[in-house]
């Protein structure tokens, strides 16, 4: 629907593993970073007349 | 009254004048069907067409429009403070309304216009409007206007009523209104004979109508009666309560009132509403006194069929524009209904269902 | 289509006289072409009215949520396959039904059928696979082929999947048929393309839901657009809003959704929402092998966990 697959991620993290936690989080933060702001879905204030 | 002959080649240069006065709206194409809309400059109204799919109503009443405005932000000295929106009330101009549409504004005026309560939104909308009418030359087999108080050449709620005579506009002036329009367009050549000629065309346009309906018995019946006819179960069976009836109707007026912030600032919206909804009638408390699908969609045709028949003493409340008929998805006719309705004697009933 | 009709009639009416059900729900004539009624039967007398041609593309199955009474229900493959999905969502009781199946020889497309003509199709008849259209100054005979409703073109369950009775003998199935040839398109677009398509797609929304409230699996007692509090959508015709309704929406038919054509059918400006809803559908089908209502014996795929499900998303 017009988001670019960079920004969804799926991991599988065990409560256990608290060093995959932050891998993943800082992964995916850059990665989204990298791709910039995605304002599609970001609402204004209605078009109305 | 005065006919102006408009030679559809000074058609285009005619609205190029107006444009300058008025803010122009009409019918337009817009992918398969056509929308009454406020024209892009240079844009001209599409005559082709039958009538457009939604009413004109959003002319002087659109699906939202802006109330008041807010702002939440503390450092601004009016802050928490409702102010009107600002608007443009400045000349506008309808051209191609059909007359059905234009006749369901003098009905609608009723409700928001009275002598205790006034919409100033739709009033100043309103106000600043000229109609200038095209009469169908040919009506639909689902309009049945000409029995429902209106009628494809009719004149009441226009300004200006045109007719197509082939390469050339017979315009009918109506009002000051209309006059002072098409002076503005330069359209000024009085047509010879042109109320024979359109008095023939209304002829020929009235004889196509095919449907009607009968409203002759619905003022007699008795309100309590009617409402607890044994058919309405069987008319709302079908109805998805989606409300296109209502969306689609030039008459239909009802509307919400709905905020929306977004950051510190604020916008206070009336938006359509529509009796076919559930959270139409719901309550505070979670109850609701229209809780069912029959509830609802009896309202819609006691609204139209009887209620304003007897509150207003003018007969129905619909033009008989057939939208509802035509895009209904699951084809209730309203014509049906009225005909049960005008036709319901209780004691007959009452055999049936035995 | 008279001998479907005939047959659905006769066993209305036995249903009804022997008190088996106490309604049978089915279709009636229109008062426009190529539209019918759903409507009910309560009395044997009252089956005259029932009828059947290639007119009634909206789901009976929607006609059923939550009612008490024991009824005779007109199925089609779709419908019947909505009805299956019903009874897995406790939204009836499989003993509450008896289930007239109609092997179906799919719908007319009424939008593309009247694109085709200048001037108001005044009446349509069916004839041996035709389809005859009159104007007020035309006639012409159409192959029913070639004007089929979209899904109805592609459809692989044509046939009831679960039935009591049956008004005609079994129709064959259509084979080899490419059914997501308009998804793959939208797929192979860049997300701005995808983006712009959906805008353009659903722009003429007016936001009077009759898509969600033809659709049998829509039956939540308060949707989420009708929320207030809090209120997840706005109420205007904003394009945001209009995307989010529509988006979500086809999310909470994933699984479930028998590419039945109500919704496409119902809405009254024409968009073909049901793109977003087949989507999924295709997804379904690729990654778990599912298509809904088949069977009454396994939940939809977005509802269960197997060992096998598909998990290469997950890095
Ligand atoms: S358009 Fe038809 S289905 Fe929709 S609310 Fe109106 S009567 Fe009911
Ligand atoms: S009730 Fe139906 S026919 Fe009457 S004015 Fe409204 S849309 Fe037109
Ligand atoms: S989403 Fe549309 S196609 Fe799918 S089941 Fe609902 S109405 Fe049918
Ligand atoms: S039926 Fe059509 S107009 Fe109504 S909400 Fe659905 S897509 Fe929008």
């Amino acid at each position: 629907m017009g988001i670019e697959p960079g920004r969804l991620h799926f991991s599988w993290v065990s409560s256990a593993e608290a060093t995959k936690f932050i891998e993943v989080v800082n992964e995916v933060t850059e990665a989204v970073r990298a791709l910039g702001p995605h304002d599609n879905f970001v609402k204004h204030m209605p078009k109305v007349a | 009254m005065k006919v102006i002959k408009i030679d559809k080649k000074d058609w285009a240069d005619g609205l190029a004048k107006l444009s300058g006065g008025y803010r122009l709206f009409g019918p337009v194409k817009d992918k398969e069907f056509h929308n009454f809309k406020e024209l892009d400059n240079g844009e001209l109204p599409d005559f082709d067409f039958s009538n457009t799919k939604l009413s004109a109503k959003s002319m002087v009443f659109p699906q939202a429009e802006a109330m008041f405005k807010y702002s939440l932000d503390e450092n601004e000295a009016d802050h928490h403070i409702m102010k009107e929106a600002e608007k443009d009330y400045s000349p506008r101009a309808a051209i191609g309304i059909r007359p059905c549409d234009a006749a369901a504004f003098l009905l609608v005026k009723k409700n928001f216009d009275t002598p205790e309560y006034k919409d100033p939104y739709w009033i100043n909308a309103y106000e600043a409007s000229v109609f200038v009418g095209l009469a169908c030359n040919n009506p639909c087999s689902t309009c049945f206007c000409t029995s429902a108080g209106c009628g494809p050449f009719h004149e009441d709620g226009l300004d200006v009523l045109l007719a197509d005579a082939g390469d050339y506009f017979l315009a009918k002036v109506i009002t000051d209104k209309g006059e002072k329009l098409l002076q503005a367009a330069g359209w000024n050549t009085e047509a010879d004979a042109g109320e024979d000629q359109i008095e023939t065309l209304k002829k020929e346009a009235e004889a196509k109508i095919t449907a009607s309906v009968n409203t002759d018995g619905l003022k007699d019946k008795i309100t309590t009666e009617l409402y607890d006819a044994p058919f309405w179960e069987d008319v709302a069976f079908a109805c998805l309560n989606c409300g296109t009836c209502t969306y689609v109707c030039p008459t239909c007026w009802c509307f919400d009132i709905q905020d929306e912030t977004h950051g510190t600032s604020g916008i206070r919206m009336k938006t359509w509403d529509s009796c076919m909804y559930p959270l139409f009638t719901l309550h505070g408390s979670g109850h609701n006194p229209r809780g069912t699908k029959v509830h609802r969609v009896r309202q819609r045709f006691m609204h139209k069929l009887k209620y304003y028949v007897d509150k207003y003493g003018d007969g129905i409340q619909c033009v008989g524009c057939g939208r509802c008929i035509r895009l209904c998805p699951v084809n209730i006719d309203i014509r049906k209904v009225c005909e049960l309705m005008n036709s319901y004697e209780p004691a007959d009933a009452a055999c049936q269902v035995a | 289509m008279v001998g479907y009709t005939d047959k659905i009639r006769e066993i209305s009416e036995r249903l009804l006289k022997e008190g088996t059900v106490d309604m049978v729900i089915g279709f009636r004539q229109g008062s426009m072409p190529m539209m019918n009624e759903p409507c009910f039967a309560k009395r044997p007398e009252d089956v005259e009215k029932l009828t059947w041609d290639s007119n009634c593309g909206i789901n009976l199955a929607n006609y059923l949520t939550d009612r008490k009474e024991k009824i005779g229900v007109i199925a089609k493959g779709c419908d019947s396959r909505n009805i299956v999905t019903h009874i897995i969502e406790n939204k009836i009781k499989r003993d509450q039904l008896v289930i007239i199946g109609v092997p179906c020889k799919g719908m007319i497309d009424r939008r593309k059928i009247t694109s085709m003509f200048e001037t108001e199709i005044l009446s349509v008849a069916e004839e041996d696979g035709k389809v005859i259209v009159k104007t007020g100054d035309a006639e012409k005979i159409l192959e029913k082929e070639e004007v089929l409703q979209k899904n109805c073109a592609v459809c692989i369950h044509r046939n009831p999947v679960i039935y009591d009775e049956l008004a005609a003998d079994l129709v064959e199935e259509q084979k080899d048929i490419d059914r997501y040839a308009d998804i793959r398109e939208i797929e192979a677009m860049s997300p701005e393309d995808k983006w712009n398509y959906f805008d353009d797609l659903l722009s003429a929304c007016v936001r009077c839901y009759a898509c969600r409230n033809a659709c049998p699996l829509c039956y939540c007692p308060t949707c989420f657009v009708d929320e207030s509090q809090p209120q997840w959508v706005g109420k205007t015709t904003d394009p945001i809003d209009t995307k989010t309704f529509h988006f979500l929406r086809a999310y909470h038919c994933a699984g479930r959704c028998t590419d039945c054509g109500a919704c496409e059918r119902a809405c009254p400006v024409g968009i073909n929402m049901r793109t977003l809803t087949k989507k999924l559908e295709k997804d379904c089908f690729e990654y778990y092998g599912w298509e809904a209502g088949l069977t009454l014996d396994a939940r939809p795929p977005l509802d269960a966990y197997k060992p096998d499900d598909p998990e290469d998303f997950i890095k």
